[in-house]
């Protein structure tokens, strides 16, 4: 379970920490801009690095640093707990004029308070390879070290982490672009959602007992729907159809033709299914689940997901709806403000703060300042 | 929500109500998509006000539905039979009154649980049968409701545990 997140010096958080320790589910909301698909922005950083991307000119722009201060270092720090560890991974970014790139500044991985491995500019300590002697290499301060570290076996903390982040699901949807087609399978769901095919296919060829769970909630929403498959189009090649049933008479509709809403339905009951077989507690940052949802499904769409991450792992979301808004709790709901676009993000759950009255109608009215 | 199935909509006098509501529905042993919440009423007027206005009729017309107004008792004894005078008599049995015999801030003050905790507690009870949250002294006073509407909601609302 992501405990801490915090982040210095990237886009408009500066001096910026998240904490969500013992909340399997949690709400960020705001005004336009206060940087909540910022904080997502820097999960999917992590996440890259545990999907093997590690030159930095792939993860970080120039841009990053706030308000252009490029002479301080972006700092990025996460704390999980898994198997009943705390890992603790540390990631810096600096551009100096003598570099003109950006570069890794400072890495390190602490697990259980002890040190995995520590980097300043390109040098390496080894720590756990001996109590008593460490081992030094240096690496190209332009590349990420993690994705490139030798793990030894599946109990190495160094694998856990990298699975954990591996598996990350970050999302904000693009219905349009989520055509049903794949050329291959896979356990890495794109940020658009638009390889949904090819993630379903990753999952039920790993855990075919998913279907079932896909299968189960799909029911619920849509009484009408009867089954899905993934017909082979070409060599490697598959398309998702859905098929409808109505007392004998049956209907096949292409993914790609379902509505909006409805491939939102389909995401959903996916990764409700990944929650419960993906080897890991799944971390799932979701940008605005409600989006493209009809207002009687906002509610149910919303507890569903929380209710699948409540015993396992954990789920963090975005969102102006408020439907949305009244599925969570003041003390798993985030306020994030700032003052104008030159002054940094503040964040305080709602339990710390004082909404005298109905909270929508403040958030309508702009009333909750921090 | 599918109208033609049992279903309850839960109205809530407030925020504070709001969140229990929320504990309550996050239960994992509650039948998915059979209960809603709904807006804070901001106030318990305004709950007699809504339920008044939007759901009398609906209510009639779809025979399958419950509705729960969760509101605060303020201390007043007489607060249930005044709500319960304003039911009509043909939807009495599909209408439940609860709620905390002061305010939730005092039974959340009284509990150390946060509202949501609160609600997620007292699905826990109902679900296994113990009334443990349910016999505090802020809430004992449902007891009566609470075993009317049992009789109603269980079949449908909770997973069947063996």
């Amino acid at each position: 379970m992501l405990q801490r997140i915090y982040i210095n010096n990237f886009r408009c958080l500066e001096n910026f920490e998240l904490t969500l320790k013992d909340i399997p589910s949690a709400l960020l909301i705001g005004k336009n801009g206060v940087g909540k698909s910022a904080i997502s922005y820097v999960l999917q950083v992590f996440q890259s690095v545990g999907r093997g991307i590690n030159r930095v000119n792939q993860l970080i722009e120039p841009k990053d640093f706030s308000r252009g201060r490029s002479d301080v270092p972006i700092r990025f720090e996460i704390e999980v707990f898994l198997k009943y560890k705390l890992y603790k991974y540390i990631l810096a970014f600096d551009l100096t004029e003598e570099s003109t790139k950006i570069r890794v500044f400072e890495e390190q991985l602490l697990v259980a308070g002890n040190p995995i491995y520590s980097r300043k500019k390109a040098q390496i300590n080894l720590e756990y390879i001996s109590q008593n002697h460490e081992a030094q290499f240096s690496v190209d301060w332009y590349l990420v070290a993690l994705p490139i570290m030798q793990e030894i076996s599946q109990n190495d903390p160094l694998h856990i982490f990298r699975t954990w982040l591996d598996h990350m699901i970050i999302l904000a949807p693009i219905p349009s672009l989520m055509t049903g087609e794949s050329n291959q399978e896979t356990l890495e769901p794109k940020r658009n959602a638009s390889n949904i095919g090819e993630w379903l296919s990753g999952l039920l060829g790993r855990y075919p007992a998913a279907y079932r769970e896909i299968d189960k909630y799909l029911r619920e929403i849509m009484p009408d729907f009867e089954d899905f498959r993934n017909e082979i189009i070409g060599k490697n090649s598959k398309n998702l159809l859905v098929q409808f049933k109505v007392n004998d008479a049956y209907l096949n509709i292409d993914f790609e033709d379902l509505s909006d809403g409805e491939k939102c339905f389909f995401l959903c009951g996916v990764v409700l299914a990944a929650t419960k077989f993906y080897e890991l507690p799944l971390f799932c940052f979701w940008d605005e689940p409600d989006n493209y949802l009809s207002i009687s499904e906002v509610g149910h769409f919303i507890v569903s997901l929380r209710r699948s991450f409540k015993n396992s792992g954990q789920i963090l979301v975005t969102s102006h709806n408020s439907e949305a808004i009244q599925k969570f709790s003041d003390e798993n709901t985030f306020f994030l403000d700032r003052k104008n676009h030159l002054e940094p993000t503040l964040i305080r759950p709602l339990s710390q703060i004082s909404v005298s009255g109905d909270l929508i109608n403040s958030l309508i009215c702009g009333y909750i300042e921090l | 929500m599918n109208r033609y199935i049992d279903h309850i909509f839960v109205l809530p006098e407030d925020d504070a109500n709001r969140q229990i509501a929320n504990g309550f529905i996050n239960d994992s042993n509650i039948i998915r998509r059979v209960i809603q919440v709904l807006s804070p009423a901001g106030g318990w007027t305004h709950v007699m006000d809504i339920f008044t206005k939007n759901h009398v009729k609906e209510m009639r017309k779809f025979d399958k539905q419950i509705l729960v107004l969760l509101i605060d008792f303020d201390g007043r004894q007489d607060r249930l039979n005044n709500i319960r005078v304003q039911i009509p008599s043909e939807l009495i049995d599909r209408v439940f009154i609860l709620g905390v015999q002061s305010n939730p801030e005092q039974l959340k003050t009284s509990t150390h649980k946060s509202f949501e905790a609160i609600g997620e507690a007292l699905a826990q009870d109902c679900s296994e049968n113990n009334n443990q949250l349910w016999q505090h002294p802020l809430l004992i006073h449902n007891q009566p409701e609470l075993e009317r509407m049992t009789q109603s909601v269980k079949p449908f609302l909770f997973r069947q545990t063996s």
